[in-house]
């Protein structure tokens, strides 16, 4: 079973002179953590907002844990998936706290349940003593430990997170490392995207690097890794598909 | 109903950590109100009811300049000045003083005025006593030109003054010649046979003026003076003001990714959008109430009339409501159109200012050129005012407000539509 299946995506945005997705094909398995990588402009971002929803495909297929995403599915599969978007997604004078109830209540939990699972979540990522301040005063690790337990709340199977530790801290950084480890413990699928691929290499098991629109290649990362020998690491063989050519 | 209700209460707490925002919403339309109304206080009473000092040069000294003197001191808008610095006012001193603007106006009552009105009734007596077999032994002068009171005016006055004081001092004239006329005509009939007329009453005025009120209630009478006006007029305006505030929170939403996030929430986002809206609809209707207050409580306090509000409570709630509906669906379009807080800003306030102007609430659209109501009665401003002032000025009810309401939700609906569509458009 998969957990995203991707079959020959296409994608123009209006006005625009190129399009952005040209046949994009990948399947990611259920239950890994894996790797969306790509240059600048590669498509990545116009990937998951067609992933989760967002926007439509001009053609191809989506599926995600085999339900095609389609009008019908929609909803449905917006509640299986949880986006930790780059920005920082959160109302800056609002608490923690209120952030999460806010969010928390447009996934439709309250009460109790709701407060017992923001205060689980708060102690997981460190958070259990600022739960009450507003996060304009939060440091930036903070806010990035805030805005993915804004996309747990509700507990879902696959969450994808497009740049999780851009702009943190170390220490933050390996807390929220290990946290998509554990999380992925508990059997949630993991797509992750990411710039910083010393990083990916580090934690996911697959990867798929995308380019100009299309999958370049895709695979175990160290498979992908050994299967190039002039390539000691992710970023050699990223550089290898990719180019060395800037993408401003 | 829970995003709904969410949605309420972030609002809400945003709202109140927004102190600056609070203190535009709320304490600054109460200042604009009160600044208006007493700016607008003078310009908006009628000229009956201020008071004028008259330069009177009295050159007649006789009954008319008396009965002018007295005409128009009865009826307490004039003050007849007729020295200055403890000596009698001449002429040219009289035009120089008026022309200087020190006073308003002059009258110049010319010598023998009161003989030419005494003669001419005379002549008039004694031709109908002729016709009536009766001798014409009443004096009559030989002056064959006829003579003027001159009135001067202040250059900057207005034509709508002047109007009215020419209006006014030729009932007077009037009146001064009819009673000389009548005075005669009595004596001259006393002459005749004294038991008859000694008893006789003449009574010109078979047919007199009342005023009425055109409302369901006798019981408040209401006029529309600047309180009337501007209260409601400037708080409409400032309930429009909330576009500044909704449409940047749409564009912050945006730009920092919560609506993005709200997106991917599963459920309706118009149930999300349907709790702002409440939420600032309350704001719109509890900043209205606000401004009653004022012009009930505070304006008074500063020497302007009380705020009448009609009968109708109920009806003014819902305008409110109908006008809070309109400047909110307002704001989400404004903050859907444009991309950042800047291009908002500066489009919602400009507008608002343009609509406000056109629609009637800086000056009554009814004495704006026929073309500018026309236009201006395309202002949801003018809306919002024309029920208002139908509520407080002519006592109407909850069934005579909908067609202004209707207009009101209609302008809502159509741009909760156009936002939906361009939305629509930006994620395709």
């Amino acid at each position: 079973m998969t957990s995203i299946l991707v079959q020959d995506l296409h994608k123009t945005y209006k006005g625009a002179l190129e399009p952005s997705l040209k046949g994009l094909s990948f399947s990611f398995p259920k239950g890994a953590i894996v790797g969306l990588l790509g240059p600048n402009g590669a498509g990545k971002t116009t990937t998951i907002s067609i992933l989760c929803g967002l926007i439509k495909a001009d053609t191809g297929e989506v599926q995600i844990f085999d339900l095609p995403q389609n009008a019908t599915n929609r909803e449905a599969i917006k509640g299986l998936i949880g986006i930790v978007p780059q920005q920082i997604a959160l109302f800056p004078h609002l608490t923690a706290v209120e952030n999460l109830e806010y969010f928390g209540n447009l996934y439709g939990l309250k009460g109790k349940s709701l407060r017992s699972r923001i205060d689980e979540y708060l102690q997981v990522f460190g958070l259990e003593k600022n739960g009450h301040k507003q996060v304009h005063h939060f440091s930036g690790g903070m806010k990035r430990r805030t805005n993915i337990i804004a996309a747990i709340l509700h507990q879902p199977q696959l969450l994808v997170l497009d740049e999780p530790t851009a702009g943190v801290d170390v220490q933050s950084r390996s807390m929220i490392l290990q946290f998509l480890r554990d999380y992925n413990q508990q059997g949630v699928s993991i797509v992750y995207t990411s710039h910083l691929l010393d990083e990916a290499q580090t934690i996911c098991q697959e990867v798929a690097i995308i380019d100009e629109g299309r999958a370049v290649v895709q695979g175990d990362t160290t498979e992908l890794i050994a299967r190039h020998p002039e390539c000691r690491n992710l970023e050699d063989v990223f550089l290898h598909y990719t180019g060395h050519a800037l993408r401003d | 109903m829970l995003r709904l209700l969410a949605t309420i209460r972030k609002e809400w707490l945003l709202l109140l950590r927004d102190r600056t925002g609070l203190t535009l919403l709320f304490a600054m339309p109460v200042v604009l109100i009160t600044v208006m109304a007493m700016i607008e206080d003078a310009p908006f009473r009628d000229y009956q009811e201020l008071r004028f000092d008259i330069l009177t040069v009295d050159n007649d000294h006789g009954r008319l300049g008396k009965y002018i003197r007295e005409g128009l001191e009865y009826s307490e808008q004039f003050q007849v000045i007729d020295s200055v610095k403890g000596l009698p006012v001449t002429e040219q001193q009289a035009r120089d003083l008026v022309n200087e603007g020190e006073y308003k106006i002059c009258i110049i009552i010319p010598p023998g005025a009161t003989g030419a009105i005494v003669s001419n009734a005379n002549k008039i007596v004694n031709d109908i006593s002729k016709r009536m077999g009766m001798p014409g032994v009443l004096p009559v002068g030989s002056r064959k030109d006829s003579l003027n009171v001159t009135v001067y005016f202040d250059p900057a006055s207005k034509k709508a003054f002047k109007s009215a004081i020419h209006q006014a001092l030729d009932n007077f004239l009037t009146q001064v010649e009819t009673d000389l006329l009548l005075e005669r005509i009595k004596q001259q009939l006393k002459r005749k046979d004294v038991q008859e007329t000694d008893s006789m009453v003449i009574q010109l005025k078979a047919v007199g003026l009342k005023e009425q009120l055109t409302g369901p209630s006798q019981e408040i009478d209401v006029i529309s003076n600047s309180v009337q006006h501007n209260v409601p007029a400037w708080s409409i305006f400032a309930m429009f003001f909330i576009v500044i505030p909704i449409a940047g929170n749409m564009i912050r939403e945006r730009e920092d990714g919560s609506l993005l996030r709200m997106k991917l929430i599963p459920g309706s986002y118009l149930a999300i959008l349907t709790g702002k809206m409440l939420f600032f609809v309350a704001v719109c209707v509890a900043q209205f109430y606000l401004m009653m207050q004022v012009g009930i409580y505070l304006l008074p306090l500063l020497g302007l009339p009380k705020l009448m509000l009609g009968q109708s409570l109920l009806a003014a709630f819902i305008v409110a409501v109908g006008i809070g509906l309109a400047s909110t669906s307002y704001g989400i379009l404004v903050g859907t159109v444009f991309k950042t807080p800047n291009q908002a800003l500066n489009f919602g306030a400009i507008s608002i200012v343009i609509l406000s102007a056109i629609g009637g609430i800086w000056i009554p659209l009814e004495i704006m050129p026929s073309h500018m109501q026309f236009i201006g009665h395309l202002s949801p401003l003018s809306w919002g005012l024309d029920a208002i002032n139908d509520i407080y000025l002519r006592n109407a009810g909850t069934g005579h407000i909908w067609g202004h309401v209707g207009k009101l939700v209609l302008f809502a609906v159509v741009l909760l539509c156009t936002a939906a569509v361009i939305e629509k458009r930006r994620l395709s």
